[in-house]
């Protein structure tokens, strides 16, 4: 079973704030998405100088097309015009010119009226669509501004006038190359350049429209706009548009159209007359590329940030998941379940990570069990022993053998009466005094303590761990402590309580090992040597230490010795010789100095 | 055989009630145009067909999506006020006019809340049709030839014709409303060409006999026809009676020289009769009549049939033969 993730959780939940999750997540997530969208706003915004660039030029071209189209319409009246006057006038009337002059009336739709001036500036034809027309009337037309214009050498072109306040015309005057041919003036029906503009498309709903010099609307594919006259409003839209080209030097530029629409316009001059042509397209029309690459762009950005986003969860959970894992691990391990296992199957440097911490809990597990084990012989061995033992990491010295043993006990004289008589506090006093002592003693001569049964005590030399001399090792011991445990009896008799220390000590072959169960475990040694050392010191007397055969040969001369001679001993048959440690001066109770290595 | 008469009831009625919403649908309430016509369907086809033409361009066809309601006059145009009155109370959408000012007088008449669309030859605000021509006001707009205007022009174009003579005939439809000014004019363009005209009046077609009779009698070559939708209307009978009677005649209408006569100059009606239904068009859409001038039209056409000057045993001079927009061989 995978610990890291608990199934029973949401699987999108929210990691908590600074978790590594989090913060590996933002970093990854922003390092897609920021370039994406700093590369997506740069396209947008660039994408659209693009186009509007590319529109500006393209509604300039159309703008000038159309401007080229109105003045291809001009041009053609002009001309006409000035095929009139290619010739000087001569006396009488001019039959032929009367004829050339309908004629012009004919292919020139737009031209309602022409008057011929001769070079005298006299009124010599006038023809016209409507009224009559008239042969060498002989009127003066030298104040005419149309016949003055002319005259100083280029085409004039008079203002747009409104016929009935509703029709636009314009006067057209063209002289001949020689005074003499004189001046052709025309009238001009605005209206058919209707013909023109209605044929201008921009794109798929544009169109164009012609202002004068004062911005009145002389031509619009709708007439009725053109035909409500000078007076009309819409017109004020139509100005509103060129003064915003004008002040944007010339370039396209949006604004509404008289309907209101948003549109795109732009401006080409004409000429001639001194008009101005603006072209316009529906702002939706214009910029429909530029938004269908937007919206193309913007659903770009968003798959782009939404596949980043599952991304950067994916990798950050690819991430952190094992790093919980780990961090599980590790507290699961810590909290003692030595058996836990991390399982990451990867052969990366989290991977890697995961084996060493399986192999540090094998280990730890290894380590611990030693330890509770040499924990457990701690109680019976002294620290030197148990040191050993924890050092090697070796207990085999614990086990089960036959050895040359030195046992001893001892035991405080009177402490049954002192002990029935006296506080609790006390008796506990008394005796972590006594063992204190005792325990001190033995470990300064790297004996062992194997059992501490009330006032009773058990010691054993040479087992666990052999020693050389161990009999007189014991006995120089057990003089320490007698030593030890009588300069406390003083105090104690000096608090007033009545007690004395007897030991017993032996030497022979015993059984030692460790006894009992992995719940209660002893150190102790098994046979005679046993018994013999706990009658000798049930033998003893306060202040004296008694010593089996044994023990005494072994001990020799390291120790004087006193012969008590034989006495019976419960237990065992024969009478058993006794000896005495001669406590007194000269007795060396050092301890042997391995012992305390 | 109860459960079946149970079952059927609902079923039937159910069935019913699809049937009759599916034959609504079928027939959508379509916007109808009223079309006042002063004569018949056939002498008016060919303006009726450039109606159709500009009601196309402003995106109309009738069946599909508008639908016209006729009314015929057939040259009585005493019962046009009622004809009008009629239509109006049909529930039209737009009332058409064409054809003069006794059928736009006739409608107005009828209605001031129908918007109106007109089509005449003499000037609509001196007719008191309209008061201004850039924003017409009331439910009226429309297009006028330029017809009555050129009528003087007529009388120069016969006069190219015989340089000499000193009289000429005019034929005037008294009813005619623009007939006093069109016979004004003339008298002032008679005074500057330095002609004497003689004044036929005709009302009817049965009064076009001695129409044509009366110029020989006068000893003048020459009948120029004011303009009036009468006239125009009746232009192949007019041709007929002219070639009958040997007599030089223009009038307003190309359908005359078509028909065999010699010469025509007017407004070029199919150029009016598309306006008209593209403003017609316009205002089933909503637009307001105001918001439509009144327009006039750009093409004064003159048509010159050179059959029939030599059956009338005339020459067309230089200055009409170039003039001609249309010579017919």
């Amino acid at each position: 079973m995978r610990l890291g993730i608990n199934p029973a959780m949401p699987r999108f939940r929210m990691p908590a704030r600074g978790s590594l999750f989090r913060q590996y997540f933002f970093v990854l997530f922003a390092a897609v998405v920021v370039p994406l969208l700093a590369a997506g706003g740069s396209q947008a915004w660039f994408g659209y100088q693009v186009q509007r660039a590319h529109l500006n030029d393209l509604l300039g071209a159309e703008a000038r097309t159309a401007a080229a189209r109105i003045a291809i319409f001009i041009d053609s009246i002009e001309n006409q015009l000035a095929w009139m006057v290619h010739l000087p006038w001569a006396q009488g009337a001019d039959e032929r010119r009367r004829i050339d002059a309908l004629r012009l009336l004919r292919h020139a739709p737009a031209v309602t009226s022409l008057r011929l001036i001769d070079g005298a500036s006299k009124e010599r034809l006038s023809v016209s669509r409507v009224g009559l027309n008239r042969v060498e009337s002989g009127d003066d037309a030298s104040a005419d501004p149309a016949v003055l214009g002319a005259r100083t050498g280029q085409a004039w072109f008079g203002p747009v006038t409104y016929h009935r306040n509703t029709e636009p015309y314009m006067t057209v005057a063209v002289a001949g190359n020689r005074a003499a041919a004189g001046v052709a003036v025309a009238e001009i029906n605005l209206k058919l350049i209707l013909d023109v503009i209605a044929g201008i498309r921009i794109g798929e709903n544009g169109q164009a429209f012609v202002l004068d010099r004062p911005g009145r609307l002389i031509a619009h594919p709708d007439i009725s706009l053109v035909l409500r006259g000078a007076a009309d409003r819409t017109a004020e839209n139509f100005q509103a548009l060129r003064a915003a080209i004008l002040a944007q030097d010339g370039r396209a530029v949006a604004g509404p159209d008289p309907a209101g629409r948003a549109v795109v316009a732009a401006l080409a001059p004409v000429q001639g007359p001194d008009w101005s042509v603006i072209v316009y397209e529906p702002s939706a029309e214009a910029f429909g590329p530029i938004r269908a690459a937007f919206w193309r762009l913007l659903g770009l950005l968003l798959a782009g940030t939404g596949f980043a986003a599952v991304l950067a969860y994916w990798l950050a959970g690819r991430m952190t998941g094992p790093i919980r894992l780990l961090e599980d691990g590790a507290s699961r391990i810590g909290a003692g379940q030595f058996d836990h296992r991390i399982d990451i199957a990867r052969s990366d440097e989290l991977g890697r990570l995961a084996t060493r911490f399986n192999q540090m809990a094998r280990e730890v597990a290894i380590s611990r069990e030693r330890s509770e084990r040499i924990d457990r012989l701690k109680r019976f061995l002294a620290p030197q022993v148990a040191e050993l033992v924890d050092r090697t990491g070796d207990d085999s010295v614990l086990d089960g053998q036959r050895v040359e043993v030195v046992v001893v006990f001892g035991d405080l004289r009177g402490f049954t009466p002192f002990s029935a008589r006296s506080e609790p506090t006390v008796i506990m006093d008394v005796l972590g005094e006594y063992h204190a002592a005792v325990g001190r003693t033995v470990n300064r001569h790297g004996a062992t303590l194997v059992s501490l049964a009330g006032d009773g005590v058990m010691i054993l030399v040479n087992a666990p761990v052999a020693c050389p001399e161990p009999a007189l090792r014991a006995a120089r011991m057990v003089i320490e402590m007698q030593a030890t445990v009588q300069a406390l009896a003083a105090t104690w008799r000096a608090r007033g309580h009545a007690l004395g220390f007897g030991v017993g000590l032996a030497m022979g072959p015993a059984t030692v090992g460790r006894i009992g169960s992995d719940s209660r475990m002893d150190y102790t040694a098994i046979g005679t040597v046993t018994n013999l050392s706990s009658r000798l010191c049930a033998s003893a007397r306060d202040g004296e230490i008694l010593v089996d055969r044994t023990a005494a040969e072994a001990i020799g001369s390291g120790v004087p010795l006193v012969s008590l001679g034989t006495r019976r001993l419960k237990g065992f048959d024969d009478p058993i010789a006794v000896f005495a440690v001669a406590a007194g001066e000269g007795t060396d109770a050092r301890p042997a100095p391995d012992a305390a290595a | 055989m109860r459960r079946r008469v149970i079952l059927f009831g609902p079923v039937s009625a159910l069935l019913g009630g699809v049937i009759a919403r599916a034959a609504q649908a079928r027939a959508p309430t379509l916007p109808v145009i009223g079309y006042l016509g002063s004569e018949t369907p056939e002498r008016v086809a060919s303006r009726l067909e450039a109606f159709r033409g500009g009601l196309a361009e402003a995106g109309f066809a009738e069946g599909r999506n508008v639908a016209m309601a006729f009314r015929w006059a057939d040259g009585r145009y005493e019962q046009l006020p009622a004809l009008a009155k009629e239509l109006a109370a049909s529930g039209i959408a737009v009332l058409v006019a064409p054809g003069g000012a006794p059928v736009v007088l006739a409608a107005r008449a009828a209605t001031e809340t129908i918007p109106i669309v007109f089509e005449m030859g003499g000037d609509p605000v001196a007719l008191g049709v309209v008061d201004d021509l850039a924003r017409p006001r009331g439910n009226l707009t429309g297009v006028s030839s330029l017809s009555v205007e050129v009528s003087n022009k007529r009388l120069e174009y016969m006069r190219e014709l015989f340089p000499m003579t000193a009289a000429l005939a005019v034929a005037v439809n008294p009813s005619s409303p623009t007939a006093g000014s069109q016979l004004a004019g003339l008298q002032a363009s008679a005074g500057s060409l330095g002609l004497q005209l003689h004044v036929l009046e005709a009302r009817r077609e049965d009064e076009f006999e001695t129409l044509f009779a009366a110029p020989r009698r006068l000893g003048v070559p020459g009948l120029v026809f004011t303009s009036d939708p009468y006239f125009a209307y009746r232009s192949a009978h007019l041709a007929t009676l002219a070639n009958r009677h040997g007599l030089p005649a223009i009038t307003q209408s190309r359908d005359f020289p078509n028909a065999g006569g010699l010469m025509s100059y007017g407004g070029d009606f199919t150029q009016t009769h598309r306006q008209a239904g593209l403003y017609a068009g316009r205002l089933l859409r909503g637009e307001k009549p105001r918001d439509l001038p009144v327009q006039l039209v750009t093409k004064v056409e003159l048509f010159a049939n050179v059959g029939a000057a030599t059956r009338l045993g005339v020459t067309l001079p230089p200055s009409i033969l170039s003039s001609a927009d249309v010579v017919i061989e």
